[in-house]
């Protein structure tokens, strides 16, 4: 069959994509009302204490962060709770018996997941630009990350889907790692009002590139060079893919 | 290569497949040729859904040749899954969509343009009798129209191969006739049928050809008539005036197994047996009340070659 049934790749993708709308209530509203919070909370109560941050307003600040924040969760969330189900019920298996490539399937299943992630970022970060009045420094470079960052961690949510053995192992990765990886990763914060140790271990944190690169997209401000945040996300997504296309392939713990 | 009349349906050769130390297939050998209805009987374990999901790419293996009209399961996968649809014994649906919508989800995945799709998929809902249940989750349909959608399921790409993972488990005996009869049609219409069953009965009234699998090698092959000459045996049963302790030293010749007052002896020949077990019994002064004559069955054919009855893999096969 030389026809690469891009049909049936278009398919999982509208699949996916339809999963997530027709329960926006639990996909899209969520970090839009977060993200709200965190702005009014910090933003307004608290951020009205700060002066500026590197010559920004709190609230400006603040922005990208919970942007990304919003990217990585819903990108991550999406792709391995989707494949998670699907595999669990067994559906998943209408996908591999049919005439898709591995590399098809999970490519579907991880621009199903990047493509809540891009929303729900893009949203808050262009929601927040208009209210807040931001001239934006780079809109291209700025959903282009948006855009990079919701593979990856939608790939990596494409690995713990299916590794995943129950719903809190779906979970777990989120709960101990991501959240708080973000947290400090300077979302809230710049990494150079730390002191110098805690700032050298900040380095080590992929999260804080991906914050630190939309800084700069946003405001044109940032801790560490935006073109090594550029490259640790591209590195993210590039290793993150491989390795879940490469999964899905083998058909690790999703095929006998 | 094209699909002639030559090159079987499906082709597996010297199929070995392991799970860490345990070999689930031990060189499985199968040839069904195109229109064929084949029944594919064993044991649970025996090995029987390992070699469907190899065949439709839920299972990878280890070592042998897997080919779909000629084309190998593996090397040119697209070719041989766009050519196989498959009913799964477990339902398996997408519980986000209506019963539509997962029907043309599933046309899409076998390349089918959203229309041509849409079309399939009102089509077959007419045909299972599911159209009025069109916009509701296949949560709430009743546990038979569960069993339709999932064949409907199987068809909307129109594959010539259908495989059937025991396809009437748990549905009524009117569905099950009705089904037995779309199964007929679609056969008759030319689709190649390999199903799996614990319903004798069904083994015997579809398939053509069957093959007993067991432990991972296929131990039987032939259609039903020549399994059951070659390795049936019929059975004689009588019911007794009186219950007693232990059978009769005159009965000692035969395969003979007691309960209570109920003797079940097993033979080739039930007819020509009937006067000299008649005449044993005469010998240990036993009356008997009732005589049946059972001729030989597949049944007998898979209890002699596993051990075990259908109907105990029935009850132990239900997931």
């Amino acid at each position: 069959m030389a026809n690469r049934n891009w049909v049936g790749f278009f398919t999982v993708l509208k699949r996916e994509i339809g999963r997530f709308l027709s329960l926006y209530k639990q996909t899209i509203l969520p970090s839009i009302i977060t993200a709200a919070l965190f702005l009014f909370i910090f933003g307004y109560a608290l951020g009205s204490r700060i002066e500026t941050i590197k010559g920004f307003p709190y609230l400006h600040y603040i922005l990208p962060g919970l942007s990304m924040m919003a990217v990585i969760n819903n990108a991550y969330s999406n792709t391995a709770s989707s494949l998670f189900q699907a595999k669990q019920l067994k559906f998943l298996e209408d996908i591999l018996i049919a005439p898709i490539s591995a590399t098809q399937a999970s490519l579907a299943y991880i621009l199903g997941g990047a493509t809540r992630g891009f929303i729900n970022g893009s949203i808050i970060l262009l929601m927040g630009t208009w209210l807040f009045d931001i001239q934006m420094h780079s809109i291209l470079l700025s959903l282009s990350l948006i855009a990079v960052v919701s593979i990856a961690f939608s790939s990596i949510g494409l690995i713990f889907g299916i590794r995943a053995d129950n719903f809190d192992q779906v979970m777990v990765l989120v709960t101990f790692l991501i959240t708080p990886l973000v947290y400090v990763g300077g979302v809230f914060y710049s990494i150079d009002m730390l002191p110098k140790m805690v700032r050298g271990l900040s380095m080590f944190n992929p999260l804080y590139y991906m914050v630190n690169g939309l800084r700069y997209g946003t405001l044109g401000t940032f801790d560490t060079s935006p073109v090594g945040s550029i490259f640790m996300a591209l590195a993210l997504t590039a290793i993150s893919f491989g390795i879940s296309v490469y999964l899905f392939w083998k058909g690790w713990k999703i095929k006998d | 290569m094209t699909d002639t009349n030559e090159t079987p349906a499906i082709q597996i050769r010297g199929l070995k497949k392991w799970y860490g130390e345990f070999q689930a297939l031990r060189g499985v050998d199968i040839r069904i040729e195109e229109g064929e209805f084949y029944g594919l009987l064993g044991p649970n374990g025996a090995g029987k859904s390992t070699t469907i999901h190899v065949l439709t790419g839920l299972a990878n293996f280890s070592e042998g040749q897997v080919e779909v009209f000629g084309h190998n399961v593996v090397s040119d996968f697209r070719y041989t899954r766009s050519r196989i649809g498959l009913a799964a014994q477990e339902f398996n649906f997408d519980r986000f969509f209506t019963i539509e919508r997962l029907l043309i989800f599933q046309g899409g995945y076998f390349g089918l343009p959203k229309q041509r799709a849409t079309e399939r998929a009102e089509e077959l809902l007419k045909q299972f009798g599911l159209w009025e249940k069109r916009n509701q989750d296949s949560r709430k349909l009743s546990g038979g129209q569960k069993r339709r959608l999932q064949i409907a399921k199987a068809l909307v790409h129109q594959p010539p191969v259908l495989i059937l993972d025991e396809p009437t488990a748990g549905v009524d005996v009117e569905l099950r006739h009705m089904l037995w009869d779309y199964l007929r049609e679609l056969n008759d219409r030319g689709v190649t049928i390999l199903l799996t069953t614990h319903y004798i009965e069904e083994a015997e009234q579809l398939c053509e050809r069957v093959s007993v699998i067991n432990r991972g090698e296929i131990i039987a092959d032939g259609s039903p008539e020549e399994l059951t000459d070659q390795m049936g045996g019929g059975c004689i049963e009588l019911q007794l005036d009186e219950p007693i302790e232990t059978l009769p030293e005159t009965l000692n010749g035969f395969d003979a197994s007691l309960e209570d007052n109920f003797i079940r002896i097993r033979v080739e020949q039930p007819n020509k047996a009937v006067q000299e077990v008649m005449n044993s019994l005469n010998d240990a002064d036993l009356g008997v009340y009732e005589m049946r004559i059972r001729e030989s069955s597949l049944e007998d054919v898979f209890v002699r070659l596993t051990g075990r009855t259908m109907a105990e893999e029935a009850t132990d096969g239900q997931p």
